[in-house]
């Protein structure tokens, strides 16, 4: 089974590319009789028996009806699905241990698709209604466990609607994947501070000493962190203005890989740490990775380009 | 009418060589109303287009160099004392033009940049207390250095998205370059322009374009367009309800200069860069420049019909 | 997984439904305890769901199942058996419903309902069951539905419209598996419904015994003749013959079972037939004298009756040809003479001694026998169903008497005197006449048509059939019992509402034909459908049959009928709701074939350009195709999608033809 699977995938990426929107067609979607399928299967043949041994036609025309049913089920389980376009949304960056969210759009071009499930098995399978002509959207849940890009692999639709007895499914890639940061561990960050070599900064730990003046307001530009919108100037009418700090120079933060101690992971989840603890606090910080610096900045753009270098360290991209 | 849309466009493109493609998307700007950014390097002809384009309108112009010190007041305007009056006597700044020239407005500090762009969305400044309308027709033709130039204040998503269009000059192509160094001094040129077309002109221009059909079947491709920036994981953010009236509005202004009085989708595409180039950004890269790769995602995969 | 789930509302309401239809047709032989239990059974499982009670325990379980077993055991007298299995099979399908609680559970009573399904046919195979066990089935099928859908709050229409919409849709592959699955015999015998209450002749008779039958009017069977039917004094069906008599009663010796088939030569012009016979519960056929039929396991006995090796216990179809002039046994055995002959040793001494006076005045036995049948004819006998009781010497009593009675005395009493004579002679009991029903060009007899009449044997012409009654009461002969009933108000006045009580209404009388023809047409072309009649419909249809044509036939027709319905499912044509948009598509198809394809993201103007560049000789039809699609779509011109059309088929004739894509 398992040297065949490399065969099996290559085989599905041809018949199946990968794509951020995906419409299910003949090629796509596979069918075959469920256990229930085959239940019934057997209960068609022991009614068949009854209909052999008792010599009854009536017997036999509704073994033949159940029989031509499932075999119309065919196509019903297949229209079901057939038309079915799906369109990856965008997921969230999350960090290990927290489940990812992907998020996924169903689309109908026509008809109505009742009893879609979604999925990344082993995980159950998530069933849901796609109105004629209307959409849905639903959300995914992964477990994560390391940093770095998480790839869900081909995410299994499958549809037993109408009957139950067959089951109609299609493996799709649409090409998802969330960033995964490291895990934020909580402890004590032996600081270097950045360009300065006053003795005094030297071995000084960030435990949030206030370097920040208050500055002024001024107004809300989209990246501007949300913690310091001012409410109170917003429910005044005055729209919305953020909170201005300047800090002092020459005391930024400088967040280093390279002094710490313990293994690679755990120094990332304790930098992770950090850089979440510094950004709330909207102090100016650096962050220095081998082969990487991050300059000393604020907001959260920086801190999500700062979680992203974390994330990835190591990784390529 | 579009004969002389034709004219002015054949007089700017004999003062800026080799730009019929911009020039074409900055008079489409201009009729539908919309105000313009041009994002290029010094030099490449951002203030000819301007200053040549108001003259063949035959609109009023003013130019605001940007600097860090400017201050609002100096484009709005001031009231001074006038000691024989004995009263204040409002000076209007140099916003009260019909098409105003704000080069390099990413040199100039966020509240300068702001009083311009809240005159460009309200048509009016309100200073001291006193509400004055500006003139009509209004147009803002705004020109900014690539960010990457240093001392600078980049605009915010917030006010990119009031200007209808970005536009990038680029360099000349090789022949009107060649041109260019043969021929006269362009600027030289333009004291000589004509103005093709009067203020009256202008306006029932402005009138005819709302008045272009748009089907629903293009309608409808705007919208997979909008829809698609708003779903695909690769969009940061999708685009605005203002970003698709622009959208429209200028596919019609382009669909009129093309001699048509139908939208048909090739001009949507035709002014899809120049419109939502600097309203988008890719997910992956919130702070990076242009959404160029993202719009032509949108060109190449959004179905058409 | 999802198979743990708990039922949706939508699938128990529709399993309710359906275990109510499923049951109604059973209703007339459950014991009542059984409608009781199911009664209680849906009560509970409605409050379950209702959250007012809870799931019966293991305990209750395992008691409620036992009680249904000791149950049908008492009221069954076992265990085993047709009939305390369905009633098992019933208790264990309500029961079932009770303890269900997730979908696993649901299945097994979809499943349980179908074979309950199947069950009722054995019971009633009519086309009125036939037609009302769709209900049953649809909503199992519903309930089936309803337990993949994951909306919990639908509206149950929906889900049985889709269920019925499936069950019309598999139709006609279900009408070609019918046909042409391949019949078989039964693989092994399994118990029959025995509560079948089968009326008919019995192997010995008295005169009560018809008496009886002529009161009911259930169908006996019904006949076809290929060509004229014969007029219905000709129609003497036989059954069986009896040739002991011990004083009262008249019955089959055992030799005719074991006898060899007696000789007889075919003469006179044969008359071929079809017989769709009833359940009798008896071996014996029905046909006209002398019969050959193609029936297997049947021959034709000693006395010229057909026999089958199985008693008949569902309904037979079967086709006869008969010489009603054929000579019976010229030659006979002694022994069936000597059978012919057999009397009590004493009784009746009146009618032995008339005998000896017939025997004196006629020394021919044909002259003999008329002389009896002027007997019968002149003197004051009379046609009843009522006839006074008969004391010990009952012949003597009925000839000298009272002289009233129906054919079983006329008969009886005609054989004994023959006897008596020395002439051997036996009794024949069967059917005679029929009703001929011109809607479908048929004899329909039934019970009430039951009759019995008299062969003597003569040197030289053998078996000779003669009817006393046809002296007596001509009319029974030639109309029917009821005409011949007709002063005495005797006919079915146990069923005063059966329909055949009101053949003078002629509109409720041909109502009556009409579904009578219905019903023999079901019963010759479906009940009847098995491995013969199939063979021979087959025949007729498709020359040969053999595997290979059944194979063909339902492999082919089952891929041509679902073909069909995958076409009126999905409705290729009509993916494309815009006719704007359909004829665009064909032109890009068209171009695509010539190795210009279409970006999705390409305008039609753009592509115009493009297949304009690369076809260079078409350019102007493309260009032509393009604007006016353009001015249709965008422009807002009138739509008139032919103009397209005829655009379109400008550019197709330009082009050379291609079927396939040309990769570009």
């Amino acid at each position: 089974m398992a040297a065949f699977k490399p065969y099996w995938n290559r085989w599905l990426s041809r018949r199946i590319p990968v794509a951020a929107s995906v419409r299910l067609n003949q090629r796509r979607i596979f069918i075959i009789p469920s256990q229930v399928g085959l239940a019934f299967m057997a209960a068609l043949l022991l009614m068949l028996l009854a209909a052999i041994n008792y010599q009854n036609s009536l017997a036999y025309a509704l073994t033949f009806l159940l029989s031509s049913v499932f075999v119309v089920a065919i196509l019903h389980t297949y229209r079901n699905l057939a038309g079915l376009i799906l369109k990856a949304g965008a997921a969230p960056a999350v960090f290990a241990g927290e489940p990812a969210t992907f998020r996924v759009r169903l689309e109908s071009s026509a008809r109505a698709h009742q009893a879609v499930s979604l999925g990344w098995p082993p995980a159950a399978l998530q069933t849901l209604d796609v109105p004629a002509a209307g959409q849905v959207e639903c959300q995914l849940n992964l477990p994560t466990t390391q940093r770095g890009w998480l790839r869900p692999g081909r995410l299994r639709v499958e549809s037993r609607f109408p009957l139950g007895i067959l089951v109609a499914w299609s493996w799709v890639d649409l090409d998802q994947q969330v960033l995964v940061y490291p895990r934020p561990l909580a402890g004590d960050l032996p600081l270097s501070a950045g360009a300065s070599d006053d003795q005094e900064e030297e071995g000084s730990r960030a435990h949030g000493q206030g370097v920040d003046d208050y500055q002024g307001l001024k107004s809300y530009q989209p990246g501007d962190s949300k913690r310091r919108l001012h409410w109170k100037a917003y429910s005044r009418g005055q729209g919305l203005l953020v909170k201005d700090f300047a800090s002092i120079t020459g005391r930024d933060l400088y967040l280093d890989f390279e002094s710490l101690g313990g293994d690679v992971e755990a120094r990332l989840s304790l930098l992770c740490h950090w850089v979440l603890q510094l950004s709330e606090r909207q102090q100016p910080f650096a962050l220095s990775l081998p082969g990487q610096v991050l300059a000393a900045n604020t907001g959260e753009l920086h801190r999500d380009a700062c979680l992203r270098a974390l994330a990835l360290f190591g990784r390529g991209v | 009418m579009r004969a002389k849309l034709d004219s002015v466009l054949e007089a700017v493109n004999q003062v800026l060589l080799g730009k019929e493609q911009q020039v074409r998307l900055a008079l489409t700007c201009l009729l539908a109303e919309g105000h313009l950014l041009i994002e290029d390097l010094p030099g490449m002809g951002k203030t000819t287009l301007s200053h040549t384009l108001a003259k063949v309108l035959g609109l009023s112009f003013q130019r605001i160099q940007f600097t860090s010190d400017l201050l609002p007041g100096d484009i709005l305007g001031t009231s001074v004392f006038d000691k024989d009056t004995g009263q204040f006597v409002f000076h209007p700044g140099p916003i009260f033009a019909e098409l105003v020239l704000a080069d390099e407005i990413n040199r100039a500090t966020p509240k300068s940049q702001s009083a311009l762009l809240e005159a460009m969305e309200e048509g009016q400044v309100t200073i001291e207390g006193a509400t004055r309308p500006l003139p009509q027709p209004f147009f803002v033709i705004a020109t900014q250095n690539p960010v990457s130039q240093g001392g600078t204040f980049a605009l915010p998503e917030s006010q990119l998205d009031r200007f209808m269009m970005r536009l990038s000059l680029g360099y000349p192509g090789k022949a009107a370059e060649k041109a260019l160094l043969l021929g006269d001094s362009r600027r030289s040129l333009l004291p000589h322009l004509p103005a093709v077309l009067n203020h009256s002109e202008l306006a029932r221009v402005q009138a005819e374009i709302p008045k272009v059909r748009a089907s629903d079947a293009l309608v409808d491709y705007v919208l997979r367009l909008v829809d698609a920036t708003r779903t695909q994981p690769q969009f940061a953010w999708g685009l605005s309800p203002r970003a698709s009236l622009a959208l429209l509005a200028a596919a019609r202004a382009w669909a009129f200069l093309a001699g048509r009085d139908y939208v048909i989708p090739e001009d949507v595409q035709a002014v899809l860069p120049a419109v939502v180039g600097h309203r988008l950004r890719e997910r992956a890269d919130p702070a990076g420049h242009g959404g160029g790769s993202l719009v032509q995602w949108l060109l190449r995969e959004v179905p058409a019909l | 997984m999802s198979q743990a789930s708990a039922i949706p509302r939508i699938s128990l309401t529709w399993l309710l439904v359906a275990q109510v239809l499923v049951i109604i047709p059973h209703l007339s032989h459950l014991p009542l305890w059984v409608i009781g239990l199911w009664l209680g059974s849906a009560a509970w499982r409605v409050q379950i769901f209702r959250m007012r009670a809870r799931y019966p325990n293991a305990w209750a379980k395992g008691g409620l199942m036992l009680a249904a077993a000791l149950g049908v055991f008492l009221s069954r007298g076992s265990l085993i058996g047709l009939d305390a299995g369905v009633v098992l099979l019933v208790a264990a399908f309500v029961l079932k419903l009770l303890e269900m609680r997730t979908r696993r559970d649901a299945l097994v009573l979809v499943f349980l309902g179908f074979f309950v399904v199947v069950t009722a046919y054995l019971f009633d195979d009519s086309m009125l069951m036939a037609f009302y066990s769709l209900l049953p089935v649809t909503a199992l099928l519903a309930a089936l539905i309803g337990l993949q859908q994951s909306n919990l709050a639908t509206q149950p229409w929906p889900t049985v419209r889709l269920a019925g919409g499936m069950m019309l849709q598999a139709l006609p592959v279900m009408l070609l598996l019918f046909v042409f699955f391949p019949r078989m015999g039964p693989l092994w015998s399994l118990p029959v419904p025995n509560d079948k209450a089968t009326s008919g002749l019995s192997d010995s008779m008295t005169p009560a015994d018809i008496a009886d039958l002529s009161r009911s009017a259930a169908l006996a069977f019904r006949a076809s003749f290929n060509g004229e039917t014969p007029p219905r004094s000709e129609l003497y069906w036989r059954a069986l013959t009896f040739d002991r008599f011990d004083g009262r009663r008249w019955s089959q010796s055992d030799y005719a079972e074991f006898a060899p088939a007696a000789q007889w030569q075919k003469q006179g012009e044969p008359v071929s037939y079809s017989i769709v016979m009833q359940p009798s519960s008896q071996r014996w056929l029905f046909a006209l004298d002398v019969a050959e039929t193609t029936l297997e396991q049947t021959r034709q006995m000693s006395d010229f009756r057909l026999q089958r090796r199985q008693p008949v216990d569902r309904s037979l179809i079967y086709q006869a040809t008969s010489w009603p002039q054929a000579l019976r046994e010229t030659q006979p055995s002694t022994e069936s003479l000597r059978r012919a002959l057999q009397l009590p040793e004493q009784g009746e001494p009146r009618s032995r001694a008339w005998a000896e006076q017939l025997k004196r005045d006629y020394p021919q036995p044909e002259q003999l026998v008329q002389a009896m049948l002027s007997h019968f004819n002149q003197q004051p006998f009379a046609y009843t169903l009522r006839p006074p009781a008969l004391g010990q010497n009952n012949i003597d009593d009925f000839l000298f008497e009272t002289r009233s009675g129906f054919c079983a005395h006329y008969a009886g009493a005609m054989t004994y005197v023959l006897r008596a004579a020395g002439i051997p002679a036996r009794v024949v009991a069967g059917y005679q006449g029929g009703e001929y029903n011109p809607a479908g060009n048929y004899v329909q007899v039934r019970q009430f048509d039951a009759h019995a009449w008299v062969e003597y044997w003569q040197s030289g012409r053998g078996w000779v059939s003669v009817d006393p009654t046809f002296q007596v009461a001509p009319e029974r002969i030639e109309s029917g019992l009821e005409d011949a009933l007709s002063g005495e108000q005797t006919f079915l006045e146990d069923s005063p509402f059966s329909p055949l009580r009101y053949r003078n209404l002629s509109w409720l009388n041909e109502l009556r034909l009409a579904w009578d023809n219905i019903n023999y047409g079901w019963q010759r072309w479906v009940l009847g459908y098995q491995s013969q009649q199939q063979l021979e419909f087959l025949q007729r249809w498709l020359g040969r049959v053999d595997a290979q044509t059944l194979v063909m036939g339902l492999v082919g027709g089952g891929g041509l009928l679902l073909g069909l319905l995958a076409l009126w499912l999905f409705k290729p044509w009509q993916r494309e709701r815009d006719p704007q948009q359909r004829v665009f598509q064909r032109f890009e198809r068209l171009l695509a074939r010539h190795g210009v394809t279409r970006q999705p993201g390409e305008g039609p103007r753009d592509y115009a350009a493009r297949a304009a560049l690369q076809l260079p000789a078409q350019a102007q039809a493309i260009q032509a195709f393009a604007l006016a699609f353009e001015a249709q779509r965008y422009a807002g011109q009138a739509t008139s999608v032919a103009e397209l059309h005829l655009c379109l088929r400008a550019l197709r004739l330009s082009l050379p033809w291609r079927l396939t894509r040309l990769e570009s």
